[in-house]
């Protein structure tokens, strides 16, 4: 098992009033799954999939990631603990606008201490695998949309984390490049890698192994 | 990692161009003016560092405390000499010198004459253990041990014998002052260090009674004290000061002056360390007769202020700028979190920026320093350059002032954007909360009251300037001019030769002789004997001599009694300070009163207004005015005045005249015509220089906060395009937009001045004290400083609002 879910609750304080963005959530994934995290807006699709990424606390529950009690943890921890596992694909891309795309591949490998000519090797790869070699000295303005997510893929996959969170990572993306996205998370998950997104469209929802559905910070 | 991040921090600098120029340039303004005055400090504190065992070395100077006040001498009495060099327990070395000068000195062998000799001391061969110097000819032990012998340093030995090796000069004769042949017995290098000993001459103390000089083996007078009689001695062991102490004390004692007029006084022979005579010690003396340049500690802590306030203006607008900038950051910091980056690595990419940004303004600062020295140069002494930044002192303290200044200007702005949580980054609820609103107006503030003391503060003391260099000192200053006359070589029929050639001037009126002009740094004053009720009562007085034309000259007028009978009667004209002095309560009453100096008996018959004879830091004080009787060949006659006139056009030939009757009475001595009213001018030289640096420093300040102002108009109006898009929708005006916009801003601004004025006002009290005669702070000068501020701040603010208001809603509208 890869992580686990017990009874989170997540709420905020507001004039006096306990507002829920998350109640009694169970979830258990498996190595290897492909979630599908589904709601209308304001769900708590993203909260969750923050939990999750230990991005965000939440105030009740048990969460266990790999045999660690992520709600036990120090924030220290908790940073470490998703930097070696966890890799992130956002709606917006949120690459970093001053670096090259190779320079913006080779930041997390920056931060988990790997050497120059490692990190000049993996890079090397990854933009092969897809096939952006061409691009990489271009700065993200210069990439249309479709380009610049899947250099946020590329980002979040290279340091070969086990679980790769995607927040509508076809959002902002019309529908052909959406559809290679999602085909390259399928061909992603096939070669082992765990995948939980967060989607409005059914068509995507179904590449998934598994739907989720949201209500209200409820799962239903 | 750290070639990343300076990448990073290089290209968002770049990105950022106006926040990263105006932080340059404020830094870049700091650094600059801490840079020019570190070496202003540096100088100062780099004299006579470099004598073995200088720690031990000390100078005994003389203190003298009367009901008037706390007086110094760099001197000694000279008998206080022979008792050191007979012997006092805890000195290893005792090295008295004597300032002197030569009036000529020739190498008659190549039939050179040299005149007006300075720099020159008498000293035996202590002071040559005492000082090391590298000896390039000559026996250190003995080369100053009996008379007529002199040792020349390179330089000297140089100009006295051309072309000649040191060896070689060694055993030549010099003749001094017409008729005193000395040898030559060795050449010294001159010091290559810094040092304020800069002797060039070293005549042996052996040929004091020769030159007519006091002689240390039989003088008695205690109770002489000269300012060139130093006494140097070297001290076996610090812990040894407090016995020498007592010993200086009980000799202090035993010497006291017992005449009755003294006897309530006390004198105090004191220690001083050689590391503190470059900053004139207590009483801020000149360190030797012969130094044109005394550092002040209190002018070297101003200016280490004024530096260092600079400073902190550039290190606020970097605060400032960065932590508003930081929202737009947060996008990044989040992301970085995301992909694995710790609160400390951001912190650190921070600071690193903040290093690029400081040593590219540190680079800029090195190209402007020299342009800032060059303000100063006119009172500051010609050695100081900035050669020192280079050295290696001068580059470590350069990178600690970056260091300092990265992390004082970097710590704030790191920490900040380091706690940003991705999260709330991502889910975009950041643009909401702005913390840190408070932090930057208080900074905004404190930079606006450093500029507005910095504004009024030299307001004011331009003021009191002014109000001092144009008050009526009671004296005609414009138009009148005076010459020295020389002091060798000069007898009574050459001085009234040239008298009776001046007066025949046609353009001249009014010529006198006298000793010093009525108003100038000299000062002679003695102590004056008068009866009172049958008691003998003292009145120091304040003496000038001159002729019965001087107080024409100086339109001085007499109130009560009459101007002398003749040039050389024994009276006296005195002014009402001395009356008053005397206890009248009508002043005009103190004609007739009988004064008794040593033992003749001198009338006063007459009384003149009062006039200012110093600058109007000081007040008036009781003088007499005399003529010239107390013995022909001890004139007291050393200079001509006289009235140019109304009609300027004609003076530079009267001038040309004068110049031609002194060369056909002193055809081998320079002439040198003195313009009253700029002496006058002189005495507020240093006035003068607060109000450059003031100047300065305050056109600087306000550069600086201005620049922090605009950056945070730029932020603040930049966030709030939207809102004035809708406002102009809805139907707001220009003037009503900008109204609103420069509102906020106007208010720190007034705040500033609020906090400002009461920190001026006690600034300017305390230095006003100096001055006898004070300028009113007028309230208009506060007002019209602080309107002046709003209106320069209006403009700055002015200039980005009007164009933020000027943006069609349409295209501040269209996105999202
Ligand atoms: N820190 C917070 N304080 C208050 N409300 C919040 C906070 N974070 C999220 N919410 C609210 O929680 C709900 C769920 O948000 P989110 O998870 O972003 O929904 P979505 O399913 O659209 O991704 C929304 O109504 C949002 O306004
Ligand atoms: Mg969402």
């Amino acid at each position: 098992m890869l992580l686990q879910l017990n009874n989170i609750f997540k709420w905020v304080n507001s004039g006096g009033q306990r507002i829920f963005l998350l109640k009694d959530i169970n979830l258990e994934v498996e190595e290897g799954e492909f979630i599908s995290i589904m709601g209308p807006s304001g769900s708590g699709k993203s909260t969750l999939l923050n939990v999750i990424g230990m991005l965000d606390t939440f105030d009740e529950g048990e969460y266990n990631f790999l045999e660690e009690s992520v709600h036990d943890l120090k924030e220290k921890h908790r940073a470490n603990l998703y930097k070696e596992y966890i890799g992130f694909v956002f709606q917006s891309y949120h690459l970093l606008d001053e670096l090259t795309v190779q320079e913006n591949l080779e930041m997390p490998l920056i931060y988990k201490k790997f050497k120059g000519s490692e990190r000049k090797a993996m890079v090397a790869d990854m933009l092969d695998r897809f096939s952006i070699v061409g691009k990489k000295d271009l700065f993200p303005a210069q990439l249309s949309g479709g380009q610049q997510q899947l250099v946020g893929i590329a980002r979040a996959l290279i340091s070969n984390p086990k679980l790769i969170l995607a927040d509508e990572p076809t959002g902002n993306l019309n529908s052909k490049q959406g559809e290679e996205i999602m085909e390259l998370f399928k061909q992603l998950n096939d070669e082992g890698v765990t995948i939980i997104q967060v989607t409005h469209s059914e068509k995507n929802a179904e590449y998934g192994s598994r739907i989720i559905n949201l209500l209200d910070g409820r799962m239903i | 990692m750290i070639l990343n991040n300076l990448k990073i921090a290089w290209r968002s600098i770049l990105k950022n161009k106006l926040f990263s120029f105006i932080n340059v340039i404020g830094l870049s303004i700091g650094l600059c003016a801490a840079m020019v005055i570190g070496a202003i400090v540096y100088y100062d504190f780099s004299f006579d560092k470099f004598h073995t065992d200088g720690d031990r070395i000390y100078r005994i100077v003389s203190v003298f405390k009367s009901k008037e006040g706390e007086f110094s001498n760099r001197g000694v009495a000279v008998p206080l000499m022979r008792t050191f060099q007979e012997g006092v327990a805890g000195v290893e070395v005792t090295a008295p010198f004597m300032n002197t000068t030569f009036y000529k000195v020739q190498n008659r062998e190549a039939n050179l004459d040299f005149k007006d000799i300075e720099n020159s001391i008498m000293a035996d061969d202590a002071y040559f253990e005492l000082f090391q110097y590298e000896w390039l000819a000559g026996d250190k032990a003995t080369a100053l041990s009996g008379p007529g012998q002199v040792v020349l340093s390179q330089k000297k030995a140089e100009i006295y014998f051309p072309h000649t090796q040191m060896a070689n000069v060694v055993g030549r004769t010099l003749v001094y002052n017409d008729s005193i042949p000395v040898k030559v017995t060795g050449v010294v290098a001159d010091f290559k260090e810094k040092s304020d000993l800069n002797f060039t001459e070293f005549m042996s103390m052996a040929s004091a009674k020769i030159f007519d000089e006091q002689d240390i083996t039989t003088s008695d007078q205690w109770n002489s004290t000269s300012s060139g009689d130093q006494l140097f001695i070297k001290v076996a062991d610090l812990s040894r000061l407090n016995e020498i102490q007592s010993r200086l004390d009980a000799l202090a004692l035993e010497h006291k002056n017992m005449e009755p007029w003294a006897v309530d006084d006390d004198r105090l022979f004191v220690l001083q360390p050689l590391s503190e005579i470059h900053f004139g010690g207590k009483y801020g003396d000149f360190p030797f007769n012969n130094s044109e340049h005394v550092a002040s500690m209190s002018v070297l802590k101003s200016l280490a202020f004024v530096a260092l306030f600079l400073l902190l203006l550039g290190c606020a607008n970097f605060i400032n700028l960065n932590s508003a900038q930081a929202l737009t950051r947060a996008k990044e910091i989040g992301i970085r979190k995301t992909l694995g980056s710790s609160k400390k690595q951001v912190v650190r990419q921070f600071l690193g920026e903040t290093l690029i940004l400081t040593s590219l303004a540190a680079v800029v600062s090195l190209f402007l320093a020299p342009l800032l020295l060059q303000q100063f140069m006119d009172f500051l002494p010609s050695g100081i350059n900035l050669g020192v930044l280079f050295s290696p002192q001068g580059i470590l303290g350069i990178v600690l002032l970056i260091l300092v200044v990265s992390i004082l200007s970097g710590f704030y702005p790191a920490f900040v954007l380091s706690r940003f949580k991705p999260v709330s980054v991502l889910k975009g609820q950041f643009v909401k909360g702005d913390k840190g609103v408070r932090l930057r107006k208080t900074l905004t503030v404190f930079q606006f009251v450093v500029a507005q003391v910095f504004v009024i503060s030299t307001m004011l003391v331009g003021k009191q300037l002014y109000y001092v260099m144009n008050k009526d000192m009671g004296i005609k200053t414009d138009a009148i001019a005076y010459v020295n006359l020389p002091w060798n070589n000069n007898t009574e029929q050459k001085k009234e030769r040239l008298l009776e050639r001046i007066k025949e001037i046609k353009g001249l009126s009014n010529v006198s002789w006298a000793n010093n002009p009525p108003a100038s740094n000299s000062v002679s004053s003695t102590m004056l004997t008068y009866f009172q009720d049958g008691a003998e009562m003292h009145q120091e007085t304040e003496i000038l001599w001159g002729d019965i034309n001087y107080l024409k000259t100086y339109n001085i007028p007499i109130l009560s009694g009459r101007e002398r009978l003749n040039d050389s009667i024994q009276e006296y004209v005195v002014n009402e300070a001395f009356a008053k002095a005397l206890g009248f309560q009508e002043p005009s009453e103190v004609v007739g009163t009988m004064l008794k100096l040593d033992t003749m008996n001198i009338p006063v018959v007459g009384l003149m207004k009062d006039f200012n004879q110093r600058s109007l830091k000081s007040d008036i004080r009781p003088l007499a005015l005399t003529g010239n009787w107390k013995n022909r060949s001890f004139s007291m006659i050393n200079s001509i005045h006289f009235d140019l006139g109304n009609n300027s056009e004609q003076w530079s030939e009267s001038i040309e005249q004068v110049e031609n009757a002194w060369a056909a009475v002193y055809p081998d001595e320079e002439v040198k015509v003195k313009f009253m009213d700029e002496i006058v001018q002189g005495f507020y030289r240093k006035e003068k220089s607060t109000v450059q640096l003031l100047k300065w420093a305050t056109g600087l300040a306000i550069l600086i906060s201005c620049m922090g102002l605009l950056g945070l108009v730029v932020y603040t109006t930049e966030r709030r395009i939207k809102e004035i898009g809708v406002r102009k929708v809805l139907g707001a005006n220009l003037a009503q937009l900008n109204m609103l916009l420069c509102k906020e801003f106007l208010l720190l601004v007034g705040i500033a001045f609020v906090l400002s004025v009461p920190i001026a006002w006690y600034l300017i009290e305390e230095w006003i004290q100096g001055f006898a005669y004070k300028t009113t702070l007028s309230w208009w000068v506060f007002m019209s400083s602080g309107v002046g501020m709003v209106l320069v701040a209006l403009a700055v603010i002015g200039t980005r609002t009007y164009r933020t208001a000027n943006i069609n809603p349409v295209e501040s509208l269209r996105s999202e």
